[in-house]
């Protein structure tokens, strides 16, 4: 088995992963094909699309020896693998935000707070460093929704470019991270096949450096 | 209604608890002679049996592993109020049994065990909440010899389990909390890369080292991580440089304990790995881990944890290593397949001819083959013997041809 598995996230980040694998040298892949297909062989590599939260459950558990997902999708896993490298795509903020006609817009903190978000465990390691009583509602999708309609007082939300929550009538209160693309890898992956997953390292990072310069420029 | 509709809410499924599994009649014994296997090897190796409790007080357990550990245990109350605890590894109920009973020796002492270790986990996360670990505790011994014969002897037991193409992975609990002692970093940061290096968030290491004043020989190794792997010559090529004593002396151990190994004729297994993250508070001095391409994790692991046992009130130094029965049986199956199950040789007998059935079957035993004998008549001739093997051939024959023809024919169709 000289060839590795590799667990690519479908979604937002998907294309740009597929991109910096190209760019990279590492592999040719069309993302297209990836619509007829869910496991692609590419020289010696197997790359799988998954769902970006089932990125680390394929890595950790050595159904892939490596991985690209996003560090938001890490903050809420328990999975453990290794994080081997920042590919510098995909970033976004996870940011608490709150109606912009609230109180807690006005800086003004309640003693008792409902939370709505995709990222629990998150909202709970952000909420743990400020003593505040805090309710911590998960939901699954379309958050802006739920201080509209008053199940919650503000969201801890991930964004890109804050149009969402300007949309909705929302302003960001506090940052609770940055997220980019991270490859990850298996634990004993990384010891028995430790030079294909440090070629891929290497590559990887090389590239995303690359790329980082050549946006500055 | 059918199927998942057809369940009232509420409806007892009278399934398992999630995370435990049943081991039928195929995979349990070959799981058993797995873990048999192992204990003969540690025995041959002079490693004496020993038995602990499934359970253990917490404050004891609490002596020995983290908070991270205790909060993965199932904990129970006692009927006096004591929190009990299923215990989650066994190296700290043998260091509880050496420290109060064993104290006066004689020393070195060789102790072996296995049994089911719980941790309380995730539902639905397909992790084992139980498993069977086999491991071997060297006591009272200091010398690099102890640790070096635990490696050898984790290696060869797995080898002869059956557990094809293993790698072990040797590193230093020392060297890196040495190389941030000796890079002159200030508390906070050495806590952040320790904290990321635990967590094996290798980019926020990075992070954490961008903007110290960490001198360049021991920031190099630190962003080196992951490629600080290899034979005996990356110990040169780390210690280029290093001024800590810390960090040097545990490359001299590495150096020593790489001749004993090669000594023990198993270095073309073996691999140093400077940058190996293990439980720092835990560990004091080399550690290993041993890996097989059939497996996503670690089979076994180990190494010296020379402060535990004062914790129960003896000074003693230590070393050891557990096995993960589960997790070799699984490398195992991955590689030649499922288990099949044991073919069994019946005895059926017809008419009044029970007396000599029996009387066969004895004899079979006796030459160690294991036969199971039919309750109630039912074969054709007076007294017959078949056996149902791999393949599901049927062989019969007429026991009257003479017991030891049946037993040679046996012997060729049993696998």
């Amino acid at each position: 088995m000289k060839g590795l598995r590799v667990a690519l996230p479908g979604g937002t980040l998907f294309e740009s992963a597929c991109d910096l694998l190209n760019a990279a040298g590492v592999a040719r892949l069309d993302p297209t094909r990836f619509d007829r297909e869910l496991s692609i062989r590419d020289g010696d590599n197997v790359y799988v699309k998954v769902r970006p939260t089932d990125v680390p459950v394929y890595v950790e558990m050595g159904g892939c020896e490596c991985g690209i997902v996003g560090k938001d999708v890490l903050w809420e896993s328990s999975r453990e693998c290794y994080e081997l490298a920042d590919l510098g795509f995909g970033r976004c903020r996870l940011v608490l935000a709150a109606p912009r006609d609230s109180a807690l817009a006005r800086g003004a903190w309640p003693q008792a707070l409902r939370v709505a978000t995709k990222y629990p465990v998150s909202a709970r390691r952000f909420f743990a460093a400020r003593s505040l009583n805090v309710v911590v509602i998960r939901l699954h999708g379309s958050v802006e929704l739920a201080p509209l309609t008053g199940l919650a007082d503000c969201v801890l939300d991930i964004t890109a470019t804050g149009r969402t929550l300007a949309a909705n009538n929302l302003v960001e209160i506090a940052e609770a991270g940055t997220s980019t693309a991270r490859l990850i890898a298996n634990h004993a992956a990384l010891k028995t096949r430790n030079e294909s997953v440090g070629a891929l390292a290497v590559a990887l990072r090389r590239a995303a450096a690359e790329r980082i310069t050549a946006g500055a420029a | 209604m059918t199927g998942l509709d057809a369940l009232p809410p509420g409806a007892s499924v009278r399934g398992r608890a999630d995370g435990f599994a049943d081991y039928l009649v195929g995979p349990a014994a070959r799981r058993r002679q797995l873990a048999d296997g192992f204990i003969e090897t540690f025995e041959a190796w002079g490693y004496g049996f020993m038995v602990t409790p499934l359970i253990e007080p917490l404050d004891t357990i609490a002596a020995g592993v983290g908070g991270a550990q205790q909060s993965a245990l199932f904990r129970f109350m006692d009927s006096d109020g004591a929190l009990l605890a299923l215990v989650g590894e066994r190296t700290v109920s043998v260091a509880r049994v050496v420290a109060t009973q064993l104290h006066d020796g004689p020393f070195p002492l060789r102790l072996c065990y296995a049994g089911s270790v719980l941790r309380n986990q995730a539902l639905n996360a397909g992790r084992r909440r139980e498993s069977l670990q086999a491991g071997c505790e060297l006591i009272g011994a200091d010398g690099l010899a102890a640790d070096a014969e635990c490696i050898a002897l984790a290696a060869a037991a797995l080898e002869r389990g059956g557990v094809e193409h293993i790698q072990v992975d040797v590193g230093h609990a020392d060297f890196i909390p040495g190389l941030l002692d000796s890079a002159g970093l200030d508390a906070t940061a050495r806590e952040e890369v320790l904290a990321a290096l635990a967590r094996r968030d290798l980019v926020a290491v990075e992070s954490a080292l961008e903007g110290t004043d960490a001198a360049d020989a021991e920031r190099r190794l630190l962003l080196a991580f992951p490629t600080l792997r290899g034979g005996r010559e990356i110990l040169d090529t780390a210690a280029g440089g290093l001024r800590g004593e810390r960090p040097q002396r545990a490359l001299q151990e590495l150096a020593q304990l790489w001749d004993l190994l090669e000594a023990h004729a198993i270095t073309d297994r073996v691999h140093l790995d400077l940058g190996a993250v293990r439980d720092w508070d835990y560990y004091t001095g080399p550690t290993f881990e041993v890996f097989s391409v059939d497996s996503g994790f670690a089979l076994g692991s180990g190494g010296r944890y020379d402060s535990l046992l004062s914790r129960f009130g003896a000074e003693l130094p230590a070393t050891g290593f557990v096995l993960h029965v589960d997790r070799c049986h699984d490398s195992i199956v991955r590689r030649a397949g499922a288990a099949a199950e044991p073919a069994m040789v019946q005895v059926s007998w017809a008419h009044d001819a029970y007396p000599r059935a029996l009387e066969l079957s004895r004899d079979l035993r006796r030459r160690g083959v294991a036969c199971a004998c039919d309750l109630a008549a039912g074969g054709d001739g007076d007294v017959q013997v078949s056996t149902t093997g791999v393949e599901w051939a049927h062989l019969e024959l007429d026991a009257r041809a003479g017991i030891d023809a049946a037993v040679a024919a046996l012997a060729a169709r049993t696998p």
